[in-house]
């Protein structure tokens, strides 16, 4: 997509946003509501092909019905852009803006990067298939070694496949949101590749990363996304 | 492990120093261990890869070797790949598929069907869209305590059916229909004076011993399928065979104990799975903060604000307490005399507290049971229900004061944060657990005259048939008040001191906001109250067959009441709660309370004289005897069988046996834990000689 069409496309979804009640409380009100809700399901033929449904079926954790108020959820961010029919395999992406908007994702410190991590481009911007993945490695039902895997690229932020020290400085200020002095946050990143460095290189490799969570038993319970 | 900054005394390791030793990365690439991550892959290349090449990348089959085959036993949802790469390998699957045998198929398909069955399974729980609100807003600490409620409910619900199913029900339809029972266990030789029974109110009753009687279960309330008393002592024969309702009781109870005991087993033993121990859970509370810390379920707006207070306190808090241990270590021989010293005065203080508290326990239900008996219509209705309540009226007073203060007495004692909250933790279980058995205590003194079956009163009837002429019911009872008041105890609490509390805080002059704050949902406090409930259900369920369907009930009633004061009064935490953890504490303790709750059990059913003036166990020497003659009617080698199986030939080889099991597995577990420090060790080395080789090698190019 060119630069200009994609700016465009930015202004024209933010005007489309702009246009309901704060989104700090439609946030919220959508995330209580979509907990408790039934949406109603459109006729399944028309969105998907029965081989699509299957392939999505296998491929994530999730059941038709689910599948299928996971694509509402998707075409409700920009239902302008989203076709209601997938039978013809639309290229259609959803730019990291949109993404990041979400009432799950909204006050997620994390949101960049995880939106980074799933995407096919890397910048955040999401296909269906994109954010069916992403949904599904943040289910409950997923086990701990693909979270686990799935952690730790969110967590290199510099895509080097090791989290190092400022990694790790930048995980905690967002964890903390920069209220930590700089001394503390220090104090803590090397206290924690103390704890987890097992080859004593200074920085944690994915192995590291997968031993030390599976010490962590409040990882599975943490890190999911309820949708 | 000394922290290496610790060691060298900077604040430290420079980055500087690193970067020397480091070598060039583009040769750690290369390395085979890397590969596996490359196969895994940077985001783009795999998925240029994939799309291009119409195949994921070879290294599967190098990797596992037999492809498809390998492929099946992981399911295509668990492999960390792009959707598209997932759909070229199913396609790929599918195209083998058709060439498999009908037993792979079939195999396949069960899996899927488990698959399925799971899913659904984990839809159609109870609860399941206020326990996800709950952890939306407060964080999964709070929702293990609504977690655990609605187990509680579960297992008395599953509790109750044994005991309607087995005991009540068959009880109501029998003389619901009016069918012949045979009495059994006549015995001619007991005193007539032992049989006098009498509940029941005569003459002109007063209007408000209605609902002394509703709130006390006595009077009208004695008499019913609540107590033990009601039921009798006989058989109905049916065609072929004769329901014995003695034996009905006795098993039924005692098979409700243990379905308990293996569910809760069961329960702990999957939580265990997953908190997996090996080495001291302390050694990576840092990265356990930063790497699982953040609750990615957490609703939009104030609760992810908390979240961020919070993980920023307890990383303060974390960081203070390792300046303050630091500072420990560093004190003076002297300076630890006087500390010590110190802590053994307290710990003697707490014991103090815990045995006045007991002895108030004591006399309460002492006094109570005197007052009763002597005069119990004609107090007016508040002093009578006040005499009635006495004993939890003291308890439920014990256990709200003691706790504060041990709470206050432990800040003196100058313990590490962490061990100050265990400290008290613990102490508050055993308070609530013995005040418990105090006032079991002093029911059995009362009943059994101090335990001299040669004094005055307990001569006739080897119980003391004059005050408790069915002291079953009367321990029944007890627990019956006990539920009640908790009750209402709940109520009060909620509309007198929370929802003003509240009111105070929004509504009220600033500085007295300040002071009071909002409330916290403290959870160990909660789960206690939840712990001490379940224990006094289960203590009563032998003397009181509907208890576990009232205190399921009850526990219904409080989620919803514990959620409402939640949402409108309540703030999340300050510290963040392990719940995973903690949840297996919790079991260990609720445990505990099992164990304990056995203890009374046991020793009604094999030593004590049951009633004779009532119950279904009445004209027998114990309860346990009804066993032995059922096991009497039984064919010759059943017979021998159960006798041998309960004779300590049977019980002293195989306890010798678990013993010898239990230390072999505590041996075994401690060489799999050297052997882990071990091969740590050697990780170690090996990292730094990868480094060193790989130093040299550029060198040398």
């Amino acid at each position: 997509m060119l630069k200009e069409e994609r700016e465009f496309l930015a202004v024209f979804n933010f005007s489309y946003l702009n246009i309901q009640p704060s989104c700090k409380d439609k946030g919220k009100e959508q995330w209580d509501k979509n907990q408790d809700s039934e949406t109603e399901m459109g006729n399944k033929q028309t969105i998907f092909t029965p081989e699509q449904l299957d392939a999505y079926q296998d491929c994530t954790f999730f059941t038709r019905k689910e599948i299928l108020r996971l694509f509402y959820r998707y075409r409700d961010l920009a239902p302008q852009l989203v076709p209601l029919s997938y039978i013809n395999k639309p290229d259609v992406k959803l730019p990291y803006e949109l993404i990041g908007s979400m009432a799950e994702l909204k006050d997620n410190p994390f949101r960049q990067r995880i939106a980074e991590v799933f995407s096919e481009d890397g910048e955040g911007n999401m296909t269906l298939d994109d954010f069916l993945d992403m949904f599904s490695v943040l289910s409950e039902m997923a086990p701990r070694d693909l979270k686990a895997y799935y952690a730790f690229k969110i967590y290199d932020f510099n895509n080097d496949d090791y989290i190092c020290k400022s990694d790790l400085e930048k995980t905690v200020n967002k964890l903390t949101r920069n209220e930590l002095t700089p001394e503390e946050v220090s104090l803590v990143c090397d206290k924690v590749i103390d704890e987890a460095d097992q080859d004593n290189d200074g920085k944690l490799s994915v192995e590291d990363f997968q031993h030390m969570i599976v010490r962590a038993p409040d990882f599975l319970s943490t890190f999911h996304i309820r949708i | 492990m000394e922290p290496r900054w610790a060691q060298t005394g900077r604040d430290g390791p420079d980055d500087d120093d690193w970067g020397q030793q480091q070598p060039p990365s583009s040769l750690f690439l290369q390395l085979p261990s890397n590969a596996t991550l490359r196969f895994r892959g940077n985001v783009a290349k795999a998925w240029g890869a994939a799309l291009d090449e119409g195949e994921p990348p070879g290294a599967p089959q190098e990797r596992d070797g037999e492809g498809a085959r390998e492929q099946e036993s992981v399911p295509l949802k668990q492999l960390p790949l792009c959707m598209a790469e997932k759909r070229i390998l199913r396609l790929r699957e599918q195209r083998v598929a058709w060439k498999r045998s009908r037993w792979e198929q079939w195999q396949v398909g069960m899996r899927h069907l488990w698959g399925q069955v799971r899913g659904a399974l984990l839809y159609a729980q109870v609860w399941r869209g206020s326990l996800h609100r709950i952890e939306g807003h407060f964080g999964t600490g709070i929702q293990s305590y609504f977690n655990f409620l609605r187990f509680l409910v579960l297992l008395n619900l599953g509790g109750a059916l044994l005991m309607v199913g087995f005991v009540v029900a068959p009880n109501a339809a029998f003389e619901g229909l009016q069918l012949n029972q045979t009495q059994r266990g006549q015995n001619s030789m007991v005193n007539r004076s032992c049989l006098q029974y009498d509940p029941t109110e005569r003459g002109l009753v007063s209007y408000f011993t209605y609902l002394m009687d509703l709130l006390s279960g006595t009077g009208f309330m004695e008499l019913t399928h609540l107590f033990y008393g009601y039921y009798q002592n006989s058989a109905v024969d049916f065609v072929g065979f004769s329901y014995n309702i003695p034996l009905a009781y006795l098993l039924s109870v005692l098979g409700y104990f243990s379905v308990c005991l293996l569910w809760i087993v069961h329960r702990a033993v999957h939580l265990l799975k997953r908190s997996l121990v090996g080495e001291n859970w302390e050694l990576s509370t840092y990265s356990h903060k930063v790497f699982a810390g953040w609750d990615f379920c957490l609703a939009p707006g104030t609760a992810a604000a908390m979240k961020h207070n919070s993980l920023r306190y307890e990383l303060r808090m974390d960081l203070e307490e390792q300046t303050l241990r630091r500072l420990m270590a560093q004190r003076s021989p002297g300076q630890r005399l006087a500390l010590f010293s110190l802590r053994g005065a307290l710990n003697l203080l707490v014991l103090g507290l815990l045995g006045a508290a007991f002895y108030g326990v004591y006399r309460a239900t002492e006094y109570s049971q005197r007052a009763q008996d002597t005069s119990p219509g004609q107090q007016g209705l508040v002093l009578g229900l006040l005499v009635a309540y006495l004993p939890s009226i003291v308890i439920t007073a014990a256990n709200q004061l003691v706790p504060l203060a041990f709470g206050l007495l432990v800040r003196l004692e100058r313990y590490p944060l962490s061990l100050e909250i265990r400290l008290t933790l613990l102490r508050t279980v055993f308070l609530r657990l013995s005040s418990l058995l105090v006032l079991l205590f002093s029911l059995w003194t009362q009943i059994t005259c101090h335990g001299d079956p040669a004094a005055d009163s307990c001569r006739i009837c080897h119980y003391n048939h004059q005050q408790h002429p069915c002291w079953e019911t009367s321990v029944g009872q007890e627990m019956y008040k006990l539920l009640v008041f908790d009750l209402l105890v709940l109520l009060l609490v909620l509309l007198l001191v929370e929802f003003p509390r509240k009111l105070l805080v929004t509504h009220g002059p600033a500085p007295l906001a300040r002071l009071l704050g909002q409330q916290e949902f403290l959870v160990p406090p909660n789960v206690l109250d939840l712990v001490y409930s379940q224990t006094v259900c289960w203590v009563g369920t032998a003397f009181s067959p509907l208890l576990p369907l009232l205190h399921a009930a009850k526990f219904i009633l409080f989620f919803y009441l514990k959620k409402l004061t939640l949402f409108s009064n309540c703030r999340p935490a300050d510290r963040t709660f392990r719940a995973s953890i903690s949840s297996f504490f919790f079991l260990l303790v609720l445990l505990l309370g099992l164990a304990i709750a056995w203890v009374p059990l046991l020793y009604s059913v094999f030593v004590l004289q049951p009633s004779q003036a009532c119950g279904p166990f009445r004209g027998e020497p114990t309860m346990w005897s009804t066993l032995w003659v059922a096991i009497d009617t039984l064919p010759l080698v059943a017979r021998e069988f159960l006798q041998f199986v309960g004779s300590l030939a049977f019980a002293v080889p195989l306890f010798l046996l678990l013993c010898i099991l239990m230390f072999y597995l505590m041996a075994l577990d401690h060489s799999y834990s050297c052997l882990v420090k071990e091969l740590k060790g050697q990780l170690r080395l090996e990292g730094q000689d990868k480094v060193f080789l790989v130093t040299q090698i550029t060198e040398l190019s």
